[in-house]
Formats: C-alpha cells, sequence, structure tokens
C-alpha cells in the first residue's frame, strides 16, 4: 500500500512538473507582443478577401455607455448581427489591460469572439493606432471625409500615415459659466463682457479673487483647469530617450491650483466626483466649469435636473486659453469579421447627415463634420436651450476647433495625468506636503512604466 | 522471510483493505493542488528572477537579472524608505486594529452563547446576524463605506449638521478615519465568522468541566483563563492564524475604499495593493519578488504565533499531568 501511495505521489509529481514544464514556453512566447502581432497580420488577409462571408457576432470594447447610447439610438444594426458591449472602466487603466489582453489574444480567438470594434480616448489612442492590433479603415473601402477635422485624422493614423479609425465628435472645449453668478461678480452676463473680462490668466486670477470676495468658487475641482494647460504642452511627458519631462503649463498649472487652494477659489474635490458635480445644482456657488461639447451630457446632469437644475443660467466663452479635452475614436480591430458593419458605422457617425444633425440637435455633441457644424454655426435660428439659455454654441466651438492641433502626444499620458492629479490631490487637500506629493508620483511612475527615466 | 510471508498472508486473508478509498477519493483534490496552487507557486518563485514588463502593447523581456528585483525592492527610496516595509507595516497595523476587536468580541459571544447558565435565547437569529456583514462582497461593502463617509456622503452631512466637524473636514485625508474604517469593515466582517468558529471549539469542551470548576468556587474569570481558554486554544490558533493569513493578503477592503490609491500619504496601501500596482502593466518580476515576500512573512508569522501559544497551552497542562501523577 505504502509503495502504491508513492508511486502515485510521484506519477502526480511528474504529472505537475511536466504540467508547469509545458506552460512556461507557451507563457512566454504568448506575451511576446512581435510573434502574436505577425500572427494577427499574416491572419488579416485570410479573412478579409471574402467581404461577403461577414461574421454574426460584433463585439465592441469601451469604456463607459456614452457612445451606446448612441449607438443604439441611430445605428441600424444589419438583421441576424448581434452586437455585444463589452464595457470595463478607465479608472487605473483598467480599460487598456482588458483590451489588451483581449488582443493580444485576437489571433488565436475564434471569429465570434474577435474584436471588432473598440474606443479609445485622446490620452491613449497612440499606443493602439501604432500597432498592427489596429486595421488600415482604408482596407474595408472606407474613405475618410474630407469634412472630418483634420486632428481626429491625424489622432488616428499611425507614424506612417496609415489611418486606423475615426472619431464621431471633435473635441474644442470652453469655459461653461454661470450667467446669475457672473452677474453677481462681473456685474455682466453677456457671453463677449464676459469673455473680455478672463482671456487670460492673470485675469482669470483676479475674477476668482472677486468671486472668492462674494462668496463664490472659481472652479469647483483643483483639476478643472489641467486640460486647459496640458493641452497646449510643447513638449510631450515622455522625450524620445524615455526621460519624464514637466512641461512649464504642467507647472503653470500645479502654482495656479496651489494658489486657488490655499485661497479658497476652489476645492479638493477630482474632476469626476459628486462633490464638484454638485456644484452645478442651482445651488451651487461655482462659476466656471470647464469642458467640450460631451461635457454637458457627460458631466452636467446635476444642472439639468429638473428640479434642482438650473437649465439656461449657463453660456460658454473661449476663456483664458484654447484647449480641447477628449474626444472618443471609434477603431477597427485587425481580425475582425465585420469590415462591412464597420464600414457603415463608421459612415452613420461622421457623414450620414441625419444623424450627424441628430448628435448636434437632440444629444448636445460637437461633431466630427466640418460641414454640418458650419451650418449650424450660421444658423441664426439655432440655440442650445438643453442647457445654456440659448446660446449658440457650436459657433463658439466651430471657431476654436479650427485651431486644434495634434502634437506631443504619448501613449503615457493616461495614467500620467491621473496619476499626477491623485497624487497632488493629496497635497490640495493638506494630507501631505508638496514633496511626498511629488515623491509619490514619482514612485507611481517607476511602478506602471518601468522603462520611464526618472529626473533624479 | 517465513515471518514475512505469513504477515503479508494474513493480512490479505484478514479482509479487503479499504485504506486505498481514501487515498483515491483525495486524489482529486491533490491534483489541482497541484497544478493550480503549488506549480503557479514555483512558477511565481521562477519569474521574480525575471525582468518582463509590458509597455503598452510590446511585451519587455523575459530577461533573466537574478536577485536584481529583490534587490529593487528593498533599496530605499529617495528619502530613505524602504517602501515594501512600510507596505508591510501598514498591512499589519490595518490586520491588528480589525482582528484586536474582532478576536475580544468573538471570544466574549462564544461565551455568552454557550454559557449554559445564561441559556440565550434565539441564538439562531442572532447567529445569523453576526455572521450576515460576511456575506456581502468585500468590495460593495466598502463601496457602501465610500458612499456613506465621502465629502458629499450623509455621515458628514450628519456631523456637520451636529457641528461635531467642519465643512473642510474630509475623513479620506486622515490616516486614523481611513485606518479606522478598514479596520472597522474588516472587524464587522469577520468578527461572526471567528464567533461561530469559536462557538463550536467551546462546545467541544465537556460542559463538565465548566460545571466542576465552578463547583470548585472558580469564577467567571478563572474558568475562562484556567479551563476555556487552554482547552480552546487549538482552535483558538486556527483561527488566529487564518485571521493573519487573511490579514497579511488584505487588498478589496482598502483598495476598493481609495480606489487603489491608499489615501493618505499611501499609508493605508497594503502589501498585496502595492503588488496590483506592478501588475497594472504586467510586471510580473517585481510582483513575483513581493509574492515571494508575502509568502516568507506569512511563513515566519505563522511558525511564530503557532509555536508561541501551543507551547504555552501545552506546557502547563504537562506540568499539571506531571503533577497529579506525583500525588498519586
Amino acid at each position: 500500500m505504502k509503495k502504491l501511495f508513492a508511486i502515485l505521489l510521484a506519477a502526480l509529481m511528474i504529472l505537475s512538473l511536466t504540467a508547469c514544464g509545458g506552460k512556461t514556453p507557451a507563457s512566454s512566447a504568448a506575451p511576446e507582443g512581435s510573434t502574436a502581432a505577425t500572427k494577427g497580420e499574416t491572419k488579416a488577409p485570410e479573412t478579409t478577401p471574402a467581404p461577403a462571408a461577414q461574421g454574426k457576432v460584433f463585439n465592441i470594447y469601451a469604456w463607459n455607455e456614452e457612445f451606446k447610447g448612441f449607438f443604439e439610438k441611430y445605428y441600424k444594426v444589419p438583421d441576424g448581427v448581434t452586437v455585444n458591449w463589452i464595457i470595463n472602466p478607465s479608472d487605473n487603466g483598467v480599460y487598456q489591460q482588458k483590451l489588451d489582453e483581449a488582443l493580444l489574444n485576437q489571433a488565436n480567438a475564434k471569429d465570434d469572439e474577435k474584436i471588432d470594434m473598440f474606443l479609445a480616448e485622446a490620452d491613449y489612442i497612440g499606443k493602439y493606432v501604432d500597432s498592427d492590433y489596429t486595421m488600415d479603415i482604408t482596407s474595408f473601402g472606407f474613405k475618410n471625409a474630407d469634412t472630418m477635422y483634420e486632428y481626429t485624422i491625424k489622432a488616428a493614423s499611425d507614424s506612417k500615415g496609415v489611418c486606423k479609425g475615426v472619431s464621431f465628435q471633435c473635441c474644442p472645449a470652453a469655459v461653461i459659466y454661470r450667467k446669475s453668478i457672473a452677474k453677481d461678480v462681473l456685474g455682466t452676463d453677456v457671453p463677449e463682457e464676459v469673455q473680455a473680462k478672463i482671456d487670460s490668466w492673470e485675469k482669470f486670477d483676479k475674477v476668482a479673487a472677486d468671486a472668492k470676495a462674494k462668496g463664490y468658487y472659481m472652479t469647483a475641482s483643483f483639476a478643472e483647469t489641467f486640460r486647459t494647460f496640458s493641452n497646449n504642452c510643447t513638449m510631450p511627458w515622455v522625450d524620445a530617450n524615455g526621460n519624464l519631462q514637466f512641461d512649464p503649463q504642467i507647472t503653470a498649472w500645479m502654482d495656479q491650483t496651489e494658489n486657488y487652494i490655499k485661497n479658497g477659489y476652489t476645492l479638493t474635490a477630482g474632476v469626476w466626483d459628486a462633490e464638484k458635480t454638485n456644484e452645478m445644482f442651482k445651488t451651487g456657488k461655482t462659476m466656471c466649469f470647464f469642458g467640450p461639447a460631451w461635457y454637458y451630457n457627460f458631466c452636467m446632469n446635476n444642472a439639468m435636473d429638473p428640479q434642482d437644475g438650473c437649465v439656461g443660467d449657463w453660456c460658454i466663452v473661449k476663456g483664458p486659453q484654447a484647449y480641447f479635452w477628449g474626444g472618443t475614436w471609434l477603431l477597427a480591430a485587425t481580425g475582425s469579421d465585420n469590415t462591412e458593419m464597420l464600414k457603415s458605422i463608421f459612415e452613420t457617425f461622421t457623414t450620414n447627415e441625419e444623424v450627424v444633425t441628430n448628435l448636434v440637435k437632440a444629444e448636445n455633441q460637437y461633431p466630427n463634420n466640418t460641414a454640418i457644424a458650419q451650418k449650424f454655426a450660421d444658423d441664426p435660428n439655432y440655440g442650445n436651450t438643453a442647457i445654456l439659455d440659448g446660446q449658440n454654441d457650436i459657433k463658439i466651438f466651430a471657431e476654436l476647433a479650427k485651431d486644434i492641433k495634434w502634437e506631443n502626444h504619448t501613449n503615457y499620458d493616461q495614467l500620467l495625468n491621473e496619476g499626477l492629479q491623485n497624487k497632488l490631490q493629496e497635497f490640495y487637500n493638506g494630507s501631505v506636503d508638496k514633496d511626498t506629493a511629488m515623491k509619490n508620483f514619482y514612485q507611481y511612475v517607476k511602478e506602471t512604466y518601468p522603462n520611464i527615466k526618472l529626473p533624479q | 522471510m517465513t515471518k514475512n510471508d505469513t504477515a503479508k498472508n494474513g493480512r490479505r486473508k484478514n479482509g479487503v483493505s479499504y485504506a486505498k478509498w481514501g487515498y483515491i477519493f483525495i486524489i482529486p483534490f491533490f491534483v489541482v493542488y497541484l497544478c493550480f496552487t503549488l506549480a503557479p507557486q514555483f512558477l511565481t518563485i521562477y519569474n521574480s528572477f525575471f525582468e518582463s514588463y509590458r509597455v503598452g502593447l510590446t511585451q519587455v523581456g523575459p530577461n533573466f537579472v537574478g536577485i536584481e528585483n529583490y534587490k529593487t525592492l528593498f533599496s530605499p527610496d529617495s528619502s530613505g524608505v524602504i517602501l515594501v516595509l512600510k507596505y508591510a507595516l501598514n498591512t499589519f497595523v490595518l490586520w491588528i486594529l480589525g482582528a484586536v476587536p474582532q478576536f475580544v468580541i468573538a471570544l466574549l459571544l462564544a461565551i455568552f452563547f454557550t454559557s449554559y447558565r445564561l441559556n440565550i435565547k434565539g441564538q439562531g437569529f442572532f447567529k445569523t446576524v453576526i455572521y450576515m456583514p460576511n456575506l456581502i462582497m468585500a468590495a460593495a461593502f466598502s463601496m457602501l463605506f465610500y458612499t456613506l463617509f465621502s465629502r458629499v456622503g450623509p455621515i458628514q452631512a450628519l456631523l456637520e449638521h451636529w457641528g461635531w466637524i467642519d465643512a473642510s473636514f474630509d475623513f479620506f485625508s486622515k490616516q486614523v478615519t481611513v485606518r479606522g474604517m478598514i479596520a472597522l469593515m474588516n472587524f464587522l466582517m469577520w468578527f461572526g465568522n471567528t464567533t461561530i468558529v469559536l462557538m463550536a471549539g467551546i462546545m467541544g469542551i465537556d460542559q463538565a468541566l465548566f460545571e466542576s470548576a465552578t463547583i470548585d468556587g472558580a469564577n467567571a474569570v478563572q474558568v475562562f483563563f484556567r479551563v476555556t481558554m487552554p482547552l480552546l486554544m487549538p482552535i483558538f490558533v486556527y483561527c488566529l492564524i487564518t485571521a493573519m493569513i487573511g490579514g497579511i493578503q488584505m487588498f478589496d477592503v482598502p483598495q476598493v475604499l481609495t480606489n487603489g490609491k491608499g489615501v493618505p500619504n499611501e499609508m493605508t496601501r497594503t502589501l498585496v495593493m502595492y503588488l496590483n500596482g506592478y501588475l497594472t502593466n504586467k510586471n510580473y518580476g517585481m510582483a513575483g519578488a513581493i509574492s515571494v515576500f508575502i509568502f516568507v512573512v506569512t511563513g515566519i508569522l505563522s511558525g511564530f504565533v503557532y509555536k508561541s501559544l501551543v507551547a504555552q497551552y501545552k506546557d502547563p497542562q504537562r506540568k499539571h499531568r506531571e503533577r497529579k501523577g506525583n500525588v498519586l
């Protein structure tokens, strides 16, 4: 009996050893991006030559429900096709992690389980566009329209200029202010006059002090102005040699915020926190919010609350500095067996006049279509009444959209921006001093991106 | 030789041996354990000697780097703090803060519930209720706490209303409050479980011992320390060690409560949260090194707790027996 047991145990041991012996080469080979990528590439032409054979399942990866809403409302899914949404939150890079896993496995996945399309944000789009996991959109016959904003094409193109996707929106951003508070603080609520009083950061700071004196906040989050600065950076977060660098704009934001917190011009809440969005209720004490057109639906629900909101008490102006914020791109995943559908989705949300018009009219978006945007901008009868006082916001956005440039972006942006804000928030809310906050940020970078060299 | 033969034959003749079925039935467990627990464990150790992570979609490594990951792990940062030790200390403090009340309350409750003198009614109800928090997912539980204590939550509003705190107070910017919340949650989630296990342990003790101790004039405290505790010790140590292992691996509660940030100033960041930070980019090398560190620490602490407590209760008993023997 003992002997039998010993043999059994030995057999088990061998089994487990071979089991992990077998696993090791497989697991060490699988993550190697290059091999998986080439596999994906060689496989792609096999599936694409027969456009007639289209898949029955369309898989979309996204990080929130925003585009899903538009998709379900405005896109007619071909008969017999099931659309699967795989939604993971963007916080702490979860969305990217899940997406990366799925993309690395794309070559081995069954046709119906392959990602067909995924959404990407400005902060990390480059990582996917400049890889073999996204597909040239001309390969399935989609042609970028002349009406698209140049920067949206550039953002979705790899270093060789091959375009891998489209955006359904264009995101010039501005200052959205409460009219009643502006009237109290500035003595006027007319957009042109308000703009004249906050058209530089010096003036903006001065107004902040006036607002404070009257018991108001200038902004409701320490990071509210972050994008305005970071979007005007003249150098990327990480240089060609992998060194982390602080752009003067980032330092300017840090200085401004420190000053604002010290003087009580703003709150210590994050951009997405309830404490900030509560300031958009009628009872809110905050004058300015910074955001593009998607900000209305995405962040300003409290302002549109039928009971406690304040629809019509808002106007929009360019503010101290032009910038853009975010944007959602739809990227075609290599290996998709639903290229026809990809093409029709791209067309629907960029050139289909009826849908794009609805995006503006019914959804308060700013479209990625210069012709339709211009039509609204020139229309004297058009005004945004969903939240603004009937002001033609498209006119303001159209002006700002002309200047958007796509430069100085890195694949690290999302986690570096998020990390810097998170670590500095602790300094602003008084739990640590500035040096500690910065030390924590460097530590975070070291953990997240071991390849980035830190300034020492 | 003949002796051997007869023994063999004798065993065969005496009947069928059912012992092998025991082994056969436990095979599935061992196979699963070896494949999915032990093998990955060795793989983790193996991985900790490699540089292997992902930058975006490109994989760096795996390159063999020897003990480089361990060197990085134990090298002090710019202000001279060895981070892994800082996080280990955080974990320990968070665990102790929750475990002390957990064991004290659980012991008290277990004794109340099993006392033949108190004979508490409706035990089933109480046992269910105290066990309840354990049924909620830790993540959901911490979300609940986050919502309750956030800057716009009801607790903040209530305390502000009563004038106990001012408007600038933030539960999540102070070490005491965040650690307190985590400890409270761990306590609430686990004291019920511990109570049930300890009750089972106490009920396994011969009631006659309590009665005779009482008749001999021992008061409740004496009965507890002289009779209950020594006899409960094996179960108590089991509870303590499992709780400690769980504590060292504390992750979900602080992770969800602080959204992975370990606020304030990373003072609520635990070892496994640190490990998780490295997994953002699939840094198996560093994560492996931390895992090995956790494994070693767990082993040492468990051994230490076991040795010290079990030895303590074994010795007096032996002495007692010896004394008894001498008298007799």
